[in-house]
C-alpha cells in the first residue's frame, strides 16, 4: 500500500494536482450566500480532535456564527462530544458525518467556512475538497506534510477564490504584532538584528505515548476504517487493528504521517523568524537525532541553524525542539539586535525586553515617557567573584510591554481575522500563499538533519 | 482498579506494647499513617491556555500528604455515581470510581457546561478522612466553583459538611468559600474530610479557564468503616 493516500470510496482525490480537474471551477452555488457583514458565517468541522476542540472553545465566543456540520471518523468518541458540546452551548443539532467528503458534497452549499483540524497529511485533502466546494476554509498548521502537499492548497485557494487562512495565530497576536510593527520597525529598539534564537523544549510527559483505555476501545475507528483513511500509508504491508490504532492516536510518531517536532512546534516559530526579519533564509543547516525515544520514526531532538540576507544585513536564526526536556525557558522566540533583544512568546511571562548596555538611556527612557515600553529593572551584574569583569560586558537592563497585552486565548485575533476576511472587513493575516512562503523552509529541516548536509535554497526550493 | 497504597509515617516500633502516659506521642503516631495513591502518569498535551484566576495556589510539583488514621481505607472504588447531568457528553459517570487516572481520550467523563454535580454513594455511611480528586490533568487549567460536601441525605438538604469551597464569589450559591483555586495536576487535589460522619460525597464545579464544561477521571473517598 504505496499511494500516498488511499482517500475513500471514489478516490475524489488521487493526487491534490488533479483536484481542480475532479470537481472543475468552484461552480457549487451557494444556496443562501453571505449578503451581508451582519449575516451568520455557517460553519463546518472537519476533525474533532484536541485541536479543533479548542479552535471550537475559541470561536464560540465570537458572535454572529452558526455550526452547520462536523466530521470526525472517530464517531463514538470525537464526533459525539463535538456534536453534544454544540447542542449545549447553542441549543441545536448539527449533522454530523464519518466522512469529509459525504459532508462537504451535502452540507457545502450550506456551509460558508470550514475549519480543518485532521493529521497534517489530511491537511491538503481536506483544504483542497473544502475550497472547491465553494468553502472558506481555516486550516491547521502544519499546511501539509508534504511541500507538494501545501503547495496543492495555495493552488486550489488562487484556482477557487475562496478564502484559505492558515493557523499560525501569532500574526494575529497583537503582542507580537506590536512587537513586531512599533518597537521593532517603527522604534527601532534591537538596532541591527544580528541572530535570532528560539526553542520550545517540553517534557517527557508532554511527549509521551497516547493510549486508549481498553474498556473503550470500541471508541476507536477499526482497521478497515483506519485503512481507508490513510493510517496503512506508505507500508507495503496491512498493519492489524492494534497497529493502526496506535499510528491514529499517534500519528505525529510517523514520517508518513507527519513532519515530527519540527513541523508539530518548529513551524510556529521559525515562521515568526521569516515574518520578523521580512527575509527568506538562504540556506538550513540542521543535527537531529533520536537520544530518548528510540523506537520513534521522527528525531526526538532537532536543531537547526538558518542564513539570511536581511534588509539590514546579514543575520543567522537558530532554532531547537527538544521532546526530551522542558528545562531552559520553555517556548519563546529571541530577536537579539546590536541595541536591544526582545523575547517573546504566547506566554506573557516569556516576553522580555533587553537594552544593551552601550545604548544611551535617555533614548530609551523617551520610549518609557511616551509609553512604548516599561521599565522592569536596572541590570544586575553577576556579583560572583569568577567573573573577570574586564571581559565581560556590562547587564542589559530589563524592559517590558506595558500593560502586557495578554490574551484570553492564543487564537481568538486569529479567528476573528478569518471571520472579518470572510465578511469583507479585513485582508487575511496569514493567507495559504504568505504562509507557504514562510513555511517553505522548514519542510527541508528534516532533510538537513538526516544529510548532515546544508541545502542552499534555490527558488526551487522555496517556490509557493 | 487502581491500587491505593498506604505508606507508613516513620518507623512502627512493633516491640511498644505497653501504653505509657510519656509514649503519648508516639502512640499516636503508630496509629496514623501518610494517605498515598496510585499517581498517574505525567502527560500534557498542547499549547498552554492562559489561567487568569485570583489567588491561584502554586503549581503541585509533588504529591499532597495528609495524615490519616491507619484504619483508613479506600470506599469509593466501584461506587454508584450520579450526577445533575445523567447524560454527559462523553464518557460515563462510572469512570469517576472506575480506578483509572489517566489523563487523555477515553478517560474522563464530560459534563454539561455551567454548575454541575457529582454524587459519589458509599453505600453506608463512614467517618470520611479524605476526598482525592482528578478533575483533568491533561493540561494545565483550574475549574471554577470546586465545591465539596458531605451528607447522609441524598438530598443534600440536612446535615451538609462542606469539606472545601473555592468559590469566592459565591456564584454557585452555596455561599462563598475561603479555599484557593489551584491547577490541575497528576497529583490531583487531596481534601482533608477531617472524619466527617457521612453516606454521600457531592462535588460540583463551574467549568474552566480553557472552557465552559465540568470533567472527572477519578475521584478516591478514603476513610473507616463503623
Amino acid at each position: 500500500m504505496n499511494d500516498p493516500i488511499h482517500i475513500n470510496r471514489r478516490s475524489f482525490l488521487k493526487s491534490s494536482a488533479t483536484a481542480g480537474l475532479t470537481l472543475g471551477m468552484p461552480t457549487i452555488l451557494k444556496s443562501n450566500p453571505l449578503k451581508t457583514a451582519s449575516d451568520e458565517i455557517r460553519i463546518g468541522l472537519i476533525g474533532c480532535g484536541a485541536q479543533q476542540e479548542v479552535l471550537y472553545d475559541t470561536m464560540k465566543n465570537i458572535p454572529g456564527i452558526r455550526f452547520v456540520a462536523a466530521c470526525d471518523i472517530m464517531m463514538e468518541g470525537r464526533l459525539k462530544k463535538m456534536v453534544g458540546r454544540i447542542r449545549s452551548a447553542f441549543g441545536y443539532r448539527i449533522n454530523h458525518y464519518s466522512d469529509a467528503e459525504t459532508m462537504l458534497e451535502k452540507e457545502g452549499k450550506h456551509m460558508d467556512a470550514v475549519f480543518v483540524a485532521t493529521p497534517d497529511f489530511w491537511h491538503a485533502p481536506h483544504t483542497v475538497m473544502a475550497l472547491e466546494a465553494g468553502c472558506h476554509v481555516y486550516c491547521e498548521k502544519m499546511m501539509s506534510d508534504t511541500l507538494e502537499g501545501a503547495r496543492s492548497m495555495v493552488a486550489a485557494m488562487d484556482r477557487t477564490g475562496q478564502l484559505c487562512q492558515i493557523g499560525h495565530q501569532r500574526r494575529s497576536n497583537p503582542r507580537y504584532l506590536y512587537v513586531l510593527n512599533e518597537l521593532i520597525r517603527k522604534q527601532q529598539i534591537c538596532g541591527q538584528i544580528v541572530n535570532v534564537n528560539g526553542q520550545w523544549n517540553r517534557s517527557l510527559g508532554s511527549s509521551s505515548e497516547k493510549t486508549y483505555p481498553e474498556k473503550n476501545i470500541h471508541h476507536l475507528p477499526d482497521a478497515a476504517t483506519l485503512r481507508q483513511y490513510g493510517f496503512n500509508r506508505n507500508i507495503s504491508r496491512l498493519l492489524d487493528e492494534t497497529e493502526l490504532r496506535k499510528r491514529f492516536l499517534n500519528w505525529r510518531f510517523y514520517k508518513a504521517l507527519s513532519g515530527g517536532p519540527i513541523s508539530d512546534l518548529g513551524a510556529h516559530q521559525i515562521d515568526i523568524f521569516n515574518w520578523f526579519l521580512d527575509a527568506r533564509p538562504k540556506s538550513v543547516q540542521a543535527s537531529g537525532g533520536r537520544s530518548y525515544f528510540d523506537d520513534r520514526e521522527h528525531f526526538d531532538n532537532v536543531m537547526c541553524l538558518f542564513d539570511y540576507d536581511t534588509p539590514q544585513g546579514n543575520a543567522r536564526a537558530f532554532y531547537q525542539v527538544l521532546t526530551t526536556t522542558s528545562a531552559g525557558g520553555g517556548y519563546y522566540e529571541s530577536f537579539m539586535g546590536t541595541q536591544g533583544t526582545i523575547n517573546i512568546s504566547e506566554r506573557e511571562a516569556y516576553t522580555k525586553i533587553y537594552k544593551e548596555s552601550w545604548v544611551p538611556s535617555a533614548e530609551w527612557r523617551r520610549l518609557v515617557d511616551k509609553g512604548f515600553l516599561k521599565k522592569v529593572s536596572a541590570g544586575r551584574p553577576s556579583g560572583s567573584p569568577d567573573a573577570i569583569a574586564s571581559y565581560e560586558s556590562a547587564p542589559p537592563d530589563e524592559y517590558a510591554i506595558p500593560g502586557g497585552i495578554g490574551l484570553n486565548s492564543p487564537y481568538h485575533h486569529h479567528i476573528q481575522n478569518f471571520f472579518q476576511a470572510i465578511r469583507g472587513q479585513a485582508k487575511l493575516n496569514c493567507d495559504a500563499c504568505h504562509a507557504l512562503e514562510s513555511e517553505a523552509p522548514i519542510y527541508w529541516v528534516n532533510q538537513a538533519a538526516e544529510t548532515n548536509e546544508t541545502i542552499t535554497f534555490t527558488d526551487e526550493h522555496l517556490r509557493t | 482498579m487502581s491500587t491505593h497504597l498506604f505508606a507508613a509515617c516513620g518507623q512502627k516500633d512493633d516491640s511498644a506494647v505497653e501504653p505509657s502516659p510519656q509514649s503519648a506521642a508516639s502512640d499516636r503516631s503508630e496509629q496514623e499513617i501518610a494517605l498515598t495513591t496510585e499517581i498517574p502518569r505525567e502527560h500534557r498535551e498542547g499549547t498552554p491556555q492562559p489561567i487568569k484566576m485570583h489567588n491561584l495556589e502554586k503549581v503541585a510539583t509533588d504529591a499532597p500528604v495528609l495524615i490519616v488514621p491507619k484504619e483508613t481505607a479506600l470506599l469509593s472504588a466501584g461506587k454508584n455515581v450520579t450526577g445533575s447531568d445523567d447524560f454527559p457528553i462523553i464518557g460515563e459517570l462510572s469512570y469517576i470510581t472506575d480506578g483509572d487516572k489517566e489523563a487523555g481520550e477515553g478517560y474522563f467523563v464530560e459534563l454539561l457546561d455551567g454548575l454541575q454535580w457529582v454524587q459519589i454513594d458509599l453505600d453506608k455511611a463512614a467517618r470520611i478522612g479524605a476526598v482525592w480528586i482528578w478533575h483533568y490533568h491533561l493540561e494545565a487549567r483550574a475549574y471554577h466553583d470546586v465545591i465539596v460536601q458531605l451528607s447522609n441525605d441524598p438530598e443534600f438538604k440536612e446535615g451538609v459538611t462542606t469539606i472545601f469551597n473555592n468559590d469566592y464569589d459565591n456564584s454557585a450559591r452555596t455561599g462563598k468559600g475561603s479555599d484557593r483555586p489551584y491547577v490541575e495536576t497528576r497529583f490531583g487535589k487531596l481534601i482533608d474530610a477531617k472524619n466527617t460522619e457521612a453516606r454521600y460525597v457531592r462535588l460540583y464545579s463551574n467549568g474552566n479557564t480553557s472552557g465552559d464544561m465540568n470533567h472527572y477521571i477519578e475521584v478516591e473517598v478514603f476513610g473507616i468503616v463503623r
